[in-house]
Parts: structure tokens; C-alpha cells; sequence
């Protein structure tokens, strides 16, 4: 096995790389100068060996707790549930969410045997249970999926009985988007979910 | 919509070919298995994606071939903003299928669906009487994907939730987040079952008429049978006093269908599979007098059922036509060669009507020729190659 095969197959292995892209990126990598290859796999070693999954949320960080939950200023009321620290990534982007997450690591799918002991369920009900009333609102930001929908309702049955309020993220139109090109169930969703101005 | 051009390529039997089409249709003439249920089957792939005689699209590529391709051009019967043309293709090698609605491929192919606005009558379509609920539902879920906005989105939704909640009862005791699922089961199962509800209360008094017409003067009618919940009943009452029945509002329905998920519970667990629910109900024929409940399914004699299933089929164009306003395209695929002299005659007189478009309709003989007999083109098809 050759050193270019084992980087196009290790490269392929990742998601929306198949093996042409790989093999693209593999040749750049080569015709660029050494020292920018030398560079990624200095950057990929150390996020191998420094980043692991933050002992209160499950998020990335580089210490036994993550970046958020050390910053004394997050929102302790308030605890958004995400599928996987990427979605901590995309709100954390916003610059708008004041609170903290929880990392479930993925959602309910008995099809893949992935029931609630599979997910970070029991840590976020010690969580809740254990700050004494200090979480007020559950955010729920699973995916709008048949198994993001089947997340949420479960551990909104888990939760309410501890004490928060529940709440899941809206749906309905994108932003910048024309009604015209709407679709009906889109539509619909905002329809039901429409407030007051 | 008219169809004004149709190309083929390495469809079944049906080679490369560029035909123009004329406003009102064509009759396609010729011998058995020469290829002329397989241009309609070409055809009407371009309204659900799939084959309605229900082969596996694998099946659909030519012989020693890998791909095959339909593409429709169309025109306008009025109205701005509609389609021009659709085409699909399937390659077999990689499994793969690529829909073209206007020369751009739709992301998912729910969204090129019922472009063509078109109703296939087939002799295999007394199947859809004579055999299991399995068809009807089939024949249901089509039509609703096809004219309900939103109503595939909550099929799909109520399937996936059904596997998942199945394979929780495989797994036996301790899937004790079955309630999860039930949520997601009875709220797109409501969906489901409500506009299926709608559609048949709406429908049934066509049903009823169209059946009558051809049949000239029996009595048969159509209603929607629940496994999970109420079970409206069809209107029967000849004087049109009667209250017209309603389907239950969709709230109504989740609840119920929660209580027959709770009371068949023991029985799912036992059976490991879900056992009530619109998965499970039938869209049910039966005839003779109001009040009399005679199936059609195991006593309609074959002429009989071929009668329920022309009259669904004319119910499926009716809906077609209010969904759209427009009229439907007509694929009828030697139709008349099953039915008695006297059926033959008044179908052709319902069909014979302003409300529908352009026909395309195959026969063996020219003598069996009997819709627009005066007007339609007569092309040929002999091994796979029109001659138009």
C-alpha cells in the first residue's frame, strides 16, 4: 500500500468525500509545498490528541470542561439540547444564544439500536436535577427529522416532570426566502406556528 | 396537459424513438406483445416515477441495456407557468434515477410527481377490486401524493415512524419510549387517515354514479374502513336527506387512533408489529341496496369488478381535473376488449364527454377502436417501433 493510496483511503472515509475527491485533494496536497502538508498533519495530530468531549455537556473542548460551560457569563437558566456538538458550532455562529447546551450524540432510531441509554440523556437529567432549579428553559434544537421530532417528544416527557419549561426551536420559512417558493408542508408548519406582532 | 412529443430509449421493448404527438392522442394498433402496453407504461412512468404495473424499474431497462430514458414534451392547454417538459431516466449499473422536470433535475423526486396530469385505465386494474386492502391503500396513497399538497410528506413521516416504533416492539420488553414514536405515529397517521377520510366521503357519491352509469343501474359503493378510529359511514340514502357525513377533524382522529394504539398495545407487543392504523385499512367496495353489505372483493362477478374499477379510475380523473383544473390525460389500455357489449357502450359514453383530454389507447384491431373512433390518428406498433 503506498503512501498516496493510504491518504486517498483514509481521506474517503470522511463524509462527502468519495474516492475521486480524495484523490484531488491528495494530488494538491502533493504538488503544494511540503511544509503545508507538514502543517495539516500537525493540526490533525493535536486534534486527535488534545480535544475530547466536555465532562458536563459533551462538547468539544480541550479541557475537562468546555469552553462555555467554564465562561461564568453563559446563562445558566437557560439549556439548549443539540443532536451533536456541530449544532453547538452553527448556534455558538449566531452569537445569539446566551445559554448552555447539552451534546445528546445523536437521536432515537430503533432501527440502528440507538434507544435513550445511547444518548446523553442521563447526564442531562442529573444536569436539570441537580442545579437546583437554576435551568428554568430546555431548548430543544434536535433536527426536524421523523427521529429529531421522536427525540424531542420523549425527553420533553422526561423533563417537564423535573421542573423546567419546554420549549422546541420554530419551524416554518427560511430567511430571504419568497413565500411563492414555499412548499405547502413548510407553509403549513408556519402557518400553525405564526404569533402575534 | 397534451403531451406533443415523446422520446424513448431503451424502455422494455421500446428502442430509440422521437414521436410527435397530436393534440387529441393516438390509437396504437397492434399485435400482443408487441409494445403497446409498454409505450403507456413509458408514458404514465412520467407522472408517479415508478411502473404502474408495478415492475421494479431494473425491469423497465431493454434487454442487454443499462439505461433507459422518457422524455415528454408538453403544451399548454392554458394557464401560465406550467411544465413543458418532463423526463426520466434510470440507470440500472449504478441504480440510480435522474428526474428532469423543465431541463433541471429536482432534488427529491417527490417534486416532479403528477406533472402530466394523466389516469391509466389497464385490464390489470381489476385487481385493485378483486384482491387485498394492500392495492386500494396503494391506489389511495397515489392519488393523494398526487392531488393533497402535503399529504406524501406525512405518509413518509407515518412510515418511518411505524418502522421505528416496530422494531421497538421486536426488541420485546423495555421499550419504554414506545410513547415517543406514538406521538409521531398518531400525528402524521391522523394526517393520513383524515385526508384519506375526506377523499372518500367527497368522492363516494361519484362512485356511486359512474358505477350506476356503466353498469347500467346497480347499485355499488365505496367507504373508508378504519382500523383505528370511527368509521364514517358512506351515503346511502337514495332521497339526499340524509346528513351528509363529515370526516372527524384531525385532533379527533390522533385521539382516537392513540386508544386503539393503547387498546391493541398487548396484542402489538405479543405480535411485534403494529398492528392498527391507516396502514392497515382498506378503502372498501361492497353492492347491492343501501344497507345490504355485500363485498365486491368476494362476490362481484369478474364483469362486475371490472365495473368498480373503470368507475375508480373515472373518480381518480374527476379528482384529477378539480385538483388541477385541467383536464386529464387519458391512457386506456385496451379497456373494451373485457367488458359486455352494453358496459362498452355506456363507458364510451361517459368518456365520450367534454371532460377529458387528450387519449392515447391501444387495441389489437382497428375494429376495437371505440373511443373518438372518428377522430384519433391510428399508429402501429410492431416490435418495439411505432409507426406513426
Amino acid at each position: 500500500m503506498s503512501a498516496i493510496e493510504d491518504v486517498v483511503r483514509e481521506l474517503s472515509r470522511l463524509p462527502g468525500i468519495g474516492p475521486k475527491t480524495a484523490t484531488r485533494l491528495t494530488h494538491s496536497l502533493m504538488r503544494g509545498p511540503k511544509e503545508e502538508c507538514l502543517r495539516l498533519a500537525r493540526a490533525l495530530t493535536s486534534l486527535a490528541e488534545r480535544i475530547r468531549p466536555c465532562a458536563q455537556c459533551g462538547n468539544f473542548g480541550e479541557e475537562e470542561l468546555c469552553s462555555i460551560c467554564r465562561d461564568p457569563d453563559r446563562d445558566a437558566a437557560l439549556l439548549c439540547v443539540v443532536e451533536g456538538a456541530f449544532e453547538v458550532a452553527s448556534i455558538e455562529g449566531t452569537g445569539q444564544f446566551p445559554g448552555r447546551f447539552h451534546v445528546l450524540g445523536g437521536r432515537l432510531s430503533p432501527l440502528d439500536g440507538v434507544g435513550p441509554d445511547e444518548l446523553n440523556v442521563a447526564s442531562l437529567l442529573a444536569r436539570i436535577r441537580d442545579s437546583n432549579d437554576a435551568v428554568r428553559e430546555v431548548i430543544l434544537a434536535t433536527s426536524p427529522s421523523v427521529e429529531g421530532e421522536a427525540t424531542a417528544v420523549y425527553l420533553e416527557g422526561v423533563i417537564r416532570p423535573l421542573g423546567p419549561k419546554v420549549t422546541r426551536l420554530a419551524r416554518g420559512i427560511p430567511m430571504g426566502s419568497d413565500l411563492e417558493y414555499v412548499d405547502g408542508s413548510t407553509l403549513v408548519e408556519a402557518l400553525a406556528g405564526r404569533r402575534e406582532m | 396537459m397534451a403531451l406533443t412529443r415523446l422520446r424513448l430509449q431503451d424502455f422494455r421493448n421500446l428502442d430509440r424513438q422521437d414521436l410527435q404527438v397530436p393534440p387529441e392522442g393516438f390509437a396504437l394498433i397492434g399485435d400482443n406483445a408487441q409494445g403497446k402496453s409498454n409505450l403507456l407504461e413509458a408514458v404514465y412512468y412520467l407522472e408517479t416515477f415508478r411502473s404502474f404495473r408495478g415492475a421494479a424499474d431494473r425491469e423497465l431497462v431493454a434487454f442487454g441495456e443499462t439505461v433507459f430514458r422518457v422524455q415528454a414534451d408538453l403544451g399548454r392547454e392554458g394557464g401560465e407557468g406550467e411544465v413543458r417538459s418532463v423526463s426520466a431516466a434510470y440507470d440500472r449499473s449504478s441504480r440510480r434515477k435522474k428526474v428532469m422536470v423543465d431541463s433541471r433535475e429536482v432534488s427529491r423526486i417527490g417534486d416532479g410527481l403528477g406533472r402530466l396530469g394523466a389516469v391509466i385505465f389497464s385490464p390489470e386494474d381489476v385487481a385493485l377490486i378483486s384482491e387485498g386492502p394492500g392495492g386500494r391503500r396503494r391506489f389511495l396513497d397515489i392519488l393523494l401524493s398526487l392531488n393533497d399538497p402535503g399529504y406524501l410528506e406525512h405518509l413518509q413521516r407515518f412510515r418511518h415512524a411505524l418502522q421505528a416504533r416496530n422494531a421497538l416492539l421486536k426488541q420485546g420488553p423495555g421499550g419504554g419510549d414506545l410513547v415517543a414514536w406514538d406521538e409521531l405515529l398518531t400525528r402524521h397517521g391522523a394526517e393520513v387517515l383524515s385526508r384519506r377520510m375526506r377523499w372518500a366521503i367527497q368522492y363516494a357519491p361519484l362512485f356511486r354514479g359512474h358505477y350506476g352509469a356503466v353498469s347500467g343501474g346497480e347499485e355499488a359503493w365505496m367507504e373508508y374502513r378504519c382500523t383505528a378510529g370511527p368509521n364514517p359511514s358512506a351515503p346511502r340514502a337514495e332521497d339526499g336527506n340524509a346528513p351528509s357525513p363529515s370526516a372527524p377533524p384531525v385532533q379527533e382522529l390522533t385521539r382516537r387512533f392513540r386508544e386503539a394504539l393503547d387498546a391493541a398495545w398487548e396484542r402489538d407487543r405479543q405480535r411485534g408489529w403494529t398492528t392498527v392504523g391507516p396502514h392497515r385499512d382498506d378503502l372498501y367496495m361492497g353492492m347491492g341496496e343501501p344497507g345490504e353489505t355485500t363485498s365486491l372483493r368476494s362476490f362481484g362477478s369478474g364483469g362486475q369488478r371490472r365495473t368498480a374499477a373503470l368507475a375508480l379510475r373515472l373518480v381518480e380523473g374527476e379528482c384529477l381535473r378539480r385538483s388541477r383544473d385541467r383536464r386529464p390525460m387519458i391512457l386506456m389500455d385496451d379497456v373494451f376488449a373485457e367488458l359486455d357489449e352494453g358496459r362498452s357502450q355506456r363507458l364510451l359514453e361517459l368518456l365520450e364527454g367534454p371532460g377529458l383530454g387528450q387519449a392515447l389507447i391501444t387495441a389489437p384491431k382497428d375494429s376495437e377502436i371505440r373511443l373518438r373512433r372518428d377522430t384519433l390518428p391510428r399508429w402501429r406498433i410492431r416490435y418495439g417501433r411505432v409507426e406513426s
